[in-house]
């Protein structure tokens, strides 16, 4: 039992991990809570739905088209959306009135192309783990191994690599960033259609296991916003840890008690935390 | 000068007698129009108290939650305790603004969009409280068959007889319930109170420092908040006559902040306006039912990247919304403080509580 | 002429910073501009970089105008800046930090090298290699903040009080440092200063601007001489 609720649970945390880093990317970087993050989830499981399913195409292809896809989208966000109310709004709360305004439209978009039905894909690979008494379909394991190779992908990418170096330093200093000769606007864009692809990706991997339906982005956008609390907005480990906390209590709730029940307690806590830890756990600008 | 408020007085004069005279007579027997009034009304309402709090500086998404805890207490005293409409809608708005003020107390210190985000959540919170609390609230079934307000009578006399089903008697007395609360709300910024609200928004340091306790002032602007969002949940359940879990979410929460941004956060009309304007428009735009949401949604956008400062900030303002406030910087908030002179300077060595 | 700012005018939102100064600047000289707070130092500076737009006026660098390029466009001809209050990345180690300031470079090899070089410096600076910006002391991340510009292998370095905030002894050392950094990087300097002492005596040619005016321009030796200059920079 208790096993079993570990297994869901790492899945689960892993994936949302994935969720909360795109989160935490773009709002690090432009200092935005993407509303539409969880309709950008919505649209990567569509993506693989028509590539791999509807298409009949190679499911890797299908995962892989959600980031040229939702990197698209993200891109156009920036570039046509937000980048005029940041420099026009005087008001933070612009951006944000903004930001549901495109999680609104993705959805109504969603609704009209994919209508309300919820769809699910055929799994990838048939059969199921044993692992020390619980039982992990091998879908699932799939998921989990690639959760972890996307986030340590990204972790490489954000720390190792030149354009990552300059979205870190844009999230610290933009100002200073100008200065180094870094193309602003084109690393605030790559920030966007990376955070974008991201939550398209966890949409795409957890295809197999659950539903696709055009409804399914509100509750995930409200899920990252309680991870990025947990774990502290804009910070990359916070977001891992709040990401793999809310699937690990999650599973754990949804075992032993009721799913509704679950989240009133996750709730209570985090108000609790948010008391003694404003800023959550990892609570600093950037880490 | 004169001028300008001749222009004022008339157009206010006109408002109402559009209002309380003219929409009445034209909708007194098409039940479904009038009821789209009622429901601007009330929301506006509602809405009213966002804007409050989007004065002191914080984003709040959170109205859906009081907006339901109204709703049910009033539910539930009707309907469990045997309670009349009158004393239970009283009892609604003081407990939405009890709980808001034991919320604030804890909340208040967040800000941007942590305080925004913790909002959102609340409204997700007492959703699935309403939801779980069986015994009270009937759960996912909610409560039904809820009665419309009776006669009211204090010690005796009858000052409102009872009504029954009218609809029209419904749409006077939301109406009577708005002009008050606007009329309180833009009384209440007329006051000191309200130069201290708005020297909040732009540096909470500096008003600080101006010896005034901000901790007490942003609870009561948050309490007043969601004082409006009770009453205006209680009306909406007597409205309805029921109220379930799902009636008030987290998407109610983002139109309230919607109907002031619509308006204008600038201008104390700019919630009603919002509100009866985005109610009318949706009501047009169900005729193309299926894009209904997608154009609400563009509509936001629009709204944002081309109209900022809201409609009011169009040529009605200049005539309706006294003189606009620009973004006022920290030296103007400076001047704003000076001009209000604390009467109260000693208070200025003790901490806030 | 190598470096040339023309009557260049810059306004915000209602003040008016700078009222039509002009500077120029020879291969190989440090000059510098001396006034009192909100003279319009810093925003003489951000206007040669691309940070704020100006108004009016025209600024030459190597014979092509760069008040029309992109703050990244004029950083890619060989201007660095050295911001007011230091500005490291907080949360980034010493080593990103210097790498930022390379970001436009693909020579590996020669980052290297160019990185030995800052330590060579400002050897302080090679033992917290690994350190966040943000936890080292104020007159290392100074030096930071220098070395990172450096790392960009500039030909014209822009220097923004770097002096505000550090002991009289560490003053001297960011003095000596950028005269040395000048003769042998073979650096052309505007040097920005409050602290006017030690700005003269490094520096060929002194500007002193006053409320977005510049009223004195003279070599530095005759400045330091200057009754004005002596009453109002030197403290009399
Ligand atoms: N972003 C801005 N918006 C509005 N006004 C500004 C801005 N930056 C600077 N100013 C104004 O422009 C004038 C010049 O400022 P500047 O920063 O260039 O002065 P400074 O000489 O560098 O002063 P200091 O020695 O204090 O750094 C000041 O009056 C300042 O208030
Ligand atoms: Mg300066």
């Amino acid at each position: 039992m208790v096993i079993q609720m570990i297994l869901n649970g790492l899945m689960l945390g892993l994936s949302y991990a994935l969720i909360a880093l795109g989160l935490t990317l773009i709002f690090a970087i432009m200092n935005i809570l993407n509303f539409a993050h969880g309709q950008m989830y919505m649209l990567g499981g569509f993506v693989v739905y028509y590539f791999y399913y509807v298409f009949g195409l190679n499911y890797f292809f299908a995962l892989f088209m959600c980031i040229p896809t939702l990197a698209l989208i993200g891109v156009i966000f920036e570039k046509f959306f937000f980048r005029r109310v940041l420099t026009l709004g005087r008001r933070e709360e612009s951006s944000m009135l903004l930001a549901m305004g495109t999680a609104l439209l993705l959805e109504n978009i969603a609704l009209i192309a994919f209508g309300y039905k919820e769809q699910g894909v055929p799994p990838l690979i048939h059969g199921v783990i044993k692992i020390f008494g619980g039982y992990l379909p091998a879908d699932r394991a799939f998921i989990i191994l690639m959760s972890v190779l996307l986030i340590i992908g990204l972790l490489v990418f954000i720390y190792k690599t030149r354009p990552g170096r300059a979205l870190r330093a844009l999230a610290q200093d933009k100002e200073v960033t100008y200065l180094m000769g870094v193309d602003v606007n084109k690393i605030t864009m790559l920030g966007f259609a990376v955070g974008a692809a991201l939550a398209g990706l966890a949409g795409g991997l957890l295809a197999l296991t659950f539903p696709i339906f055009s409804g399914s982005g509100t509750p995930i956008t409200i899920k990252s916003f309680l991870m990025i609390m947990i774990g502290g907005a804009g910070v990359v480990p916070g977001a891992i840890i709040g990401g793999f906390l809310l699937g690990m209590v999650e599973s754990f709730g949804y075992g032993l008690i009721s799913g509704s029940m679950t989240y009133l307690i996750i709730f209570a806590m985090i108000i609790l935390l948010l008391i003694f830890r404003p800023q959550g756990i990892m609570g600093k600008p950037w880490g | 000068m004169n001028q300008k408020n001749y222009a004022r007085i008339v157009l206010v004069a006109t408002l109402l007698f559009i209002y309380l005279i003219v929409l009445p007579i034209i909708f007194r027997n098409q039940r479904y129009l009038l009821n789209i009034v009622i429901t601007a009304s009330l929301l506006s309402c509602a809405s009213l108290g966002v804007w409050i709090t989007f004065s002191i500086g914080r984003i709040n998404i959170g109205q859906g939650a009081f907006a339901g805890i109204g709703g049910y207490t009033t539910a539930i005293l009707i309907m469990k305790a045997g309670f009349s409409f009158w004393q239970s809608f009283l009892l609604a708005g003081l407990l939405a603004a009890l709980i808001g003020f034991l919320f604030g107390l804890v909340i208040l210190r967040l800000k941007g969009v942590y305080f925004a985000m913790l909002t959102l959540s609340l409204t997700e919170t007492f959703r699935l409280i309403f939801l779980n609390a069986e015994g009270l609230t009937n759960g996912g079934n909610g409560i039904m068959g809820i009665p419309r307000p009776g006669a009211l009578s204090i010690a005796g006399i009858t000052i409102i007889p009872n009504f029954g089903r009218s609809n029209i008697f419904f749409y006077y007395l939301s109406a009577t319930i708005l002009i008050i609360v606007f009329l309180a709300v833009w009384r209440l910024y007329k006051s000191r109170i309200g130069w201290i609200f708005k020297a909040i928004r732009i540096s909470e340091d500096l008003t600080r420092s101006c010896g005034i306790n901000i901790v007490k002032y942003r609870i009561m602007a948050y309490s007043i908040c969601c004082f409006l969002g009770g009453i205006a949940g209680s009306l909406f359940t007597v409205f309805y006559q029921n109220i379930f879990p799902a009636s008030f979410q987290v998407n109610d929460s983002v139109y309230f902040m919607l109907y002031c941004f619509l308006g204008g956060l600038d201008y104390l009309a700019g919630p009603i306006l919002g509100a009866f304007v985005l109610t009318g428009a949706f009501e047009v735009l169900r005729f193309i039912q299926k894009y209904q949401e997608g154009i609400y949604a563009c509509i936001m956008i629009a709204l944002m990247l081309w109209l900022p400062n809201g409609l009011m900030s169009l040529n009605l303002g200049k005539v309706f919304g006294k003189r606009k406030e620009k973004e006022l910087e920290t030296t103007e908030a400076d001047k704003l403080l000076k001009s209000y002179n604390p009467d109260s300077g000693r208070k200025s060595l003790k901490k806030e509580g | 002429m190598y470096f040339e700012m023309k009557d260049i005018e810059v306004n915000y939102d209602h003040i008016r910073a700078l009222k039509g100064i002009s500077i120029t600047l020879e291969k190989g000289n440090i000059i510098t501009l001396i006034g009192a707070n909100g003279a319009g130092k810093t925003t003489t500076l951000k206007a040669i970089t691309g940070l704020v737009k100006i108004g009016s006026g025209e600024i030459w660098f190597k014979d092509q105008r760069i008040d029309v390029l992109p703050p990244q466009k004029v950083v890619s001809l060989g201007i660095a800046m050295v911001p007011e209050g230091r500005h490291i990345y907080p949360f980034m180690s010493v080593k990103d930090n210097l790498l930022m300031g390379a970001f436009l470079r693909r020579d590996g090899q020669e980052i290297k090298k160019d990185m030995e070089m800052v330590f060579d410096y400002f050897p302080r600076l090679k033992e917290r290699l690994r350190q966040q910006g943000g936890t080292l002391s104020g007159g290392e991340q100074q030096m930071l903040a220098i070395g990172r510009a450096l790392m960009a292998r500039p030909e014209l370095l822009l220097l923004d009080e770097p002096s505000l905030g550090l002991a009289p002894n560490l003053v001297q050392r960011i003095g000596e440092a950028i005269t040395v950094i000048n003769e042998q990087e073979k650096l052309s300097v505007i040097l920005v200063e409050q602290n006017a002492k030690m700005a003269l005596k490094i520096s060929n040619k002194g500007y002193v601007l006053e409320t977005g005016n510049i009223v004195l321009e003279q070599e530095s030796k005759d400045l330091i001489k200057n009754d004005h200059v002596r009453k109002f920079y030197l403290g009399g």
